[in-house]
């Protein structure tokens, strides 16, 4: 054997079968290697499989090229063509039964000797056996032989004058004939049967590729080009081949066969092989001299929105099977990517299976799908109820879930924002809260206080309390007896802004803190109840509170032992109950509770035990700093408190700082922290139009929570929220951008109405708002020349939509209003920036509903499908 | 049909047998280690070598070297049509009338080199004008740029519309034929490093021992050996005792193992400048429907038929010899 390169071979029925050729044929049994001994004759090929050698051929010498017979029976027979262009059937592993008894052994002679190059079996009529040969002067290098023909030594003699030589073989067994010759005078290097019509034959040769007929074999079409090597036929599509020269790859398209659909990039060295996939469409393994990688290309047509042009996209990427060099490989018929690696040096086989590229795709929404393969992955978040609510959901979802319950809409009943949150928050609650507070105070401020106070109440505790002034102090007596209470409490406006703020008192004039308390015990805050009672010192209440909270449906028996606890309180200062309540105090599981008798046991004016208990709600202790700390502690607290409350992002300090700078600042560590920008949004546009709304980062929160919404595809989500923002921040607000003009006079129509709104018309009059009947100008305003006609109801624009059938029908008046609004927009001027046609919003939305080319007759445009996002279905309801 | 117009340029030169020594290392360089595009041939014949290359600067420069000053382009025809009714006559025969004889009653001196694959016909390149305006009637012109075909574009050169004579062409030299026989075949490239130093030996060496006594076997026995490797295709002529000298199965034998016989054409050195030869040889072959092999050296030319056919083509240029 003369330096050719090895090649390996999968048998067409055993999935498990491949045969190696290089100087000899090797038939290998894949299996797996789980085996404990390794047999004589066993490779091992991954780490799973191992092949057996079954069977040694090497009665054919000067091997050029294998060809493995397609059909089931006879099974493992082989041609091979030889050096000398003799074609040889041989088989291996058989004891030679009768099936290929007389197959085997039999060659195919041309009459001129020179280097066989391929071979190919037809694989629908597989009597039929091509082979390409080197250029001879005269004669032909396609050859296609009928293995079943018999030798007919007479006709062949006189025809041929043949003159075998004593040491050819049986002469029975030897063919001179061709079924047919192609391709005179010239050299052919490699062949494929089409999978489009058995009768047609590729052949890649000497300087063209041809495409022979067997049906009329005078006929051949060709194309001129340097690649003609390995030539292959793309199972997945029957007109796509490929074929190289040197180190370039073209795939051509028989379709159009005039040039290569597209070429490959070039690589250094000359390829060896390229083989297509015959388990995935459009992949395409080649490979070159020398080289320790498969390079693979995967071909994918992707349709693209714009225009009927589609490029195939070609992702290349490289796979190493094994370390050293490769001579050779071969993709499995039929497992998944797999395929088989021969090593150039050592004839080291490596079974070995390609892994897809993993695509991975987030949806709008939080779920993520991958593919690998043939397998499709989805992974979505596990809802409240999976997994056993363990996971706090991520903050997208809620974020969604939240936008889609209106959060951050309700203007009124601003506390019920919480609820609409899911109501499970408790920083989000506090927020809500608050804002509502601020609302409450800022809205009775305006009635009540003067000038600047209103902006004050925005601007939180902090701010507030340093501002105040003509603090009066007061020992008030425990209610409900004579005993004077050793803690002072300090009164100023400022102080009781603040108790209102948090919540404590309802009105302004009103210092009553009963209405408090019942609603807490409405929510069976019992404990809560109980210490605000305290801290007004009310103990009796307090007391009433806990046993009623004992006696409540589900209450806790052990608050009756409280009340009695609380019940013992003295004065004295060195009592038992003092001393034992003072340490057993921090056993209580009930942050109220223990802040009660904190409260209790501690000296006048030294109340850490209740200030810096963290599990106490922020407005509880601000409430209680702002009735018994005087004016140098309050402001240090407060001061302290907020800077801890910005430095944790808790939004329960926006209380303190209000919706200030401090606020942004608060607000920012908090969307640091969850990324929560929804909250952010709409809690700073609460706030004062001023400053904070032009600070960047709120800017940046909302432009991001918008374009949340977008991404999410809540473009209706998005409107209301443009609305409800251009509300309360009338500065953001954009202009009007798009104007229709005229075409003869270039003026806008909507823009000349709105400039001379007493010149007659309204802007409702041209359809674009008011009343749809009304509306009867069909000509400019400007110079009075007609509108362009819709190019569906041929009516000039501006004469309204004659009701559609669904509107039409509507008597009942539920929703009016929006019915309305939706007829003013089928009334909207709409068209195609390509094209220049375009109609009644209404009409063309239908019209387009139902077709792709524009409106417009001998118009092709295709209006609809150039806008890429014209397609997209919003996913909230509007 | 197509005519190929291959981008080598050529140039034909000979080396005296005292010279080729010195010109060994340089000769095997471009008959063995030559990369495929390449166009090597050498016959050496008797006294001479001929030698076509591409890339001559592999050779020294000598006295006993000669060269010839033009620049050849070799043209190939091949069948693009792909018809394939009749595979007989091949060689020459084939293109006779459809290239040789319009070429040379344009007066445009051809230099053939017939090769176990195909014909190649040589041509100066100044000429080229003027063959593509003689064969653009019936040929398909494709030119070979960079190793893609591409149709070449008509120069529009006219030469004044000279009108072709078509007098009959007697054959003017004087021929001669020996009486071994020759083995037109060829072999597989793998294969060449395992016979390199046989054909070193036939194609340098071998030649020089028989030399002193063989002075008179001119007309009975011509000692012709031709090698050529061109675009990787190897292509041998041998006489038959040569080839017993090759291991089995190296050499491509043909299923019929046809022989050859051979015609010498001229008595003195043929030059480059005259035209015609080829025609007066190939068309009476045609005629005949003859194959035949053409190989043109720097000194003489040499036609190689069918053995069975020799007497008949012996008459048949006889009859058209002026000499005869």
């Amino acid at each position: 054997m003369s330096g050719s390169k090895s090649d390996i071979l999968w048998s067409p029925h055993h999935p498990d079968r491949y045969v190696i050729c290089d100087s000899e044929l090797g038939l290998y049994r894949i299996g797996p290697a789980g085996c404990a001994e390794l047999k004589a004759g066993t490779v091992p090929l991954s780490g799973e499989t191992a092949a057996t050698l079954l069977a040694i051929n090497s009665d054919t010498p000067y091997m050029k090229c294998v060809a493995w017979y397609p059909k089931q029976e006879p099974e493992c027979l082989l041609a091979v063509g030889q050096a000398n262009g003799r074609v040889v059937l041989t088989s291996l592993g058989q004891s030679h039964n009768s099936a290929c008894k007389e197959l085997v052994g039999k060659e195919f002679v041309p009459k001129h000797a020179r280097q066989c190059n391929t071979l190919a079996w037809n694989p629908v009529d597989s009597n039929l056996l091509a082979a390409g040969l080197d250029k001879h002067r005269a004669d032909f290098s396609v050859l296609i032989w009928d293995i079943s023909s018999k030798f007919s030594p007479e006709a062949s003699v006189s025809a041929e004058k043949i003159r075998l030589s004593s040491s050819d073989l049986d002469p029975s067994l030897v063919v001179t004939k061709p079924l047919y010759d192609l391709g005179q005078n010239d050299a052919c290097l490699s062949l494929c049967w089409l999978l489009r019509d058995p009768k047609l034959l590729l052949a890649g040769m000497h300087r063209n590729l041809a495409v022979f007929d067997l049906r009329n074999t005078s006929q051949k079409t060709f194309v001129n080009t340097k690649a003609i090597q390995g030539v292959t036929v793309d199972p997945h599509f029957p007109d796509r081949v490929a074929s190289f020269f040197e180190g370039q790859v073209a795939i051509w398209d028989l379709r159009k066969f005039e040039k290569p659909v597209l070429t490959l990039t070039e690589q250094p060295k000359p390829l060896t092989k390229v083989a297509w996939c015959p388990t995935r469409t459009g992949l395409l393994a080649t490979l070159t001299r020398d080289s320790n990688i498969i390079r693979l290309y995967d071909m994918q047509h992707t349709p693209t929105p714009i225009g009927d042009e589609t490029e195939p996209t070609i992702i290349e990427r490289s796979v190493q099977p094994c370390d050293g060099l490769i001579g050779t490989f071969a993709w499995h018929p039929s497992r998944q990517n797999r395929m088989v690696v021969v090593s150039a040096t050592n004839r080291a086989m490596t079974d070995f299976t390609v892994f897809e590229r993993i695509s991975l795709a987030w949806s709008a929404t939080t779920s993520l799908m991958w593919a690998c393969g043939r397998h499709l992955y989805e992974c979505a978040e596990d809802g409240p109820e999976g997994a056993q609510g363990l996971l706090e959901q991520d903050i997208a979802t809620k974020m969604r879930q939240r936008a889609q319950s209106r959060y951050g809409h309700d203007t009124v009943q601003v506390w019920r924002n919480h609820l609409l949150a899911g109501g499970n928050d408790s920083q989000l609650k506090s927020l809500w809260f608050d804002l509502f507070y601020m609302k409450q105070c800022a809205e009775d401020a305006e009635l009540k206080l003067q000038g600047n106070k209103q902006a004050i109440v925005y601007s939180g505790i902090k701010n507030i309390v340093k501002t105040s002034s003509g603090t009066t102090e007061s020992r008030k007596c425990w209610s409900g007896s004579e005993r004077q209470t050793e803690a002072t409490r300090f009164h100023s406006e400022e102080r009781g802004l603040a108790l209102r703020l948090c919540g404590w008192m309802g009105r302004a004039s009103d210092v009553d803190v009963e209405p408090f308390l019942r609603s807490l015990e409405q929510e069976r805050e019992w404990e809560r109840a109980a210490a605000v009672a305290l801290f007004n010192l009310d103990i009796r209440r307090a007391i009433q509170i806990l046993n009623r909270g004992a006696m409540a449906e589900k209450g806790d028996l052990n608050l009756n032992v409280v009340a009695m606890a609380l019940s013992g309180y003295t004065d004295e200062k060195a009592s038992l109950w003092r001393e034992m309540c003072s340490s057993l105090r921090l056993q209580l599981n009930n942050p109220y509770l223990c802040v009660m008798f904190a409260f209790l046991t501690s000296e006048p004016g030294a109340y850490d035990g209740v200030l810096y208990e963290s599990s106490v709600a922020v407005r509880d202790r601000v409430a209680f700093a702002s009735m018994f700390l005087n004016d140098a502690q309050l402001p240090r607290y407060v001061d302290k408190l907020t800077n801890e409350m910005k430095e944790a992002g808790n939004l329960e300090g926006i209380l303190l700082t209000g919706l200030t700078k401090d606020g942004v600042d608060l607000m920012e560590s908090y969307v640091d922290r969850t990324g929560d920008v929804q909250t952010a949004s709409f809690c700073m546009l609460k706030g004062s139009p001023g400053e904070v709304l032009k600070d960047p980062r709120v800017q940046c929160w909302i432009e991001n929570y918008r374009n949340l919404l977008d991404a999410w595809r809540f473009w209706h989500k998005r409107a209301e929220f443009d609305i409800h923002r251009g509300k309360l921040d009338p500065t953001s607000k954009p202009l009007a951008q798009v104007f229709v003009s005229c075409n003869f006079c270039g003026k806008s129509i909507s823009y000349s109405c709105a400039a001379m709104p007493h010149q007659g018309r309204g802007f409702s009059q041209y359809g674009v708002s008011g009343s749809p009947t009304k509306s009867k100008v069909t000509s400019c305003p400007g110079c009075r020349k007609p509108l362009p006609r819709c190019a569906l109801c041929l009516m000039n624009m501006g004469t309204p939509v004659s009701s559609c059938a669904g509107t039409g029908k509507s008597d009942d008046k539920v929703d009016l209003t929006r019915e309305n609004k939706l007829a003013q927009f089928n009334n909207w001027f709409t068209w195609c920036h390509n094209c220049r046609h375009g109609g009644h919003a209404g009409h063309m939305l239908s019209w387009f509903r139902d077709h792709t080319e524009c409106p417009v007759s001998a118009c092709t445009c295709r209006c609809m499908q150039l806008d890429t996002t014209g397609n997209l279905e919003p996913l909230d309801s509007s | 049909m197509e005519l190929h117009i291959l981008e080598h340029s050529l140039k034909v030169a000979s080396i005296e047998k005292e010279g080729i020594q010195i010109c060994t290392h340089g000769l095997i360089k471009l008959a063995f280690l030559a990369s495929k595009t390449r166009y090597v041939h050498s016959s050496p014949s008797r006294r001479q070598t001929c030698t076509l290359a591409l890339d001559f600067k592999e050779l020294p420069e000598s006295e006993h070297i000669s060269v010839a000053e033009a620049t050849w382009l070799a043209l190939n025809v091949v069948s693009g049509g792909g018809n394939a009714s009749n595979s007989q006559p091949i060689g020459v025969t084939k293109i006779a009338k459809s290239v040789i004889a319009p070429l040379a009653d344009h007066n445009i001196s051809v230099f053939m080199l017939s090769t176990y694959q195909t014909d190649f016909i040589l041509v100066r390149e100044r000429d080229l004008p003027m063959v593509m305006h003689t064969l653009s009637s019936e040929f398909t012109l494709l030119r070979v740029v960079n190793g893609e075909t591409v149709a070449a574009h008509h120069l529009g050169v006219t030469n004044g519309f000279v009108k072709p004579k078509l007098a009959p062409r007697p054959i003017i030299h004087p021929l001669s034929s020996p009486s071994n026989m020759f083995c037109v075949t060829s072999l597989d490239p793998d294969t060449l490093p395992s016979v390199a130093t046989l054909l070193m030996d036939v194609m340098f060496y071998s030649g020089g021992s028989k030399e002193s006594g063989a002075g008179g076997e001119d007309t009975s026995h011509i000692r012709f050996f031709s090698f050529s490797l061109i675009e990787g295709y190897i292509s041998l002529v041998m006489d038959e005792q040569t080839t017993q000298r090759f291991p089995n199965n190296v050499l491509f034998t043909s299923a019929s193992g046809e022989l050859w016989k051979m015609v010498r054409i001229g008595g003195q050195p043929l030059g480059f400048d005259e035209c015609g030869i080829v025609a007066q040889i190939s068309e009476p072959l045609a005629t005949a429907d003859i194959p035949a092999y053409y190989i043109s050296t720097f000194k003489f030319d040499h036609a190689l038929v069918p053995e069975e056919n020799i007497q008949s083509v012996i008459g048949a240029l006889r009859s058209e010899s002026n000499l005869a």
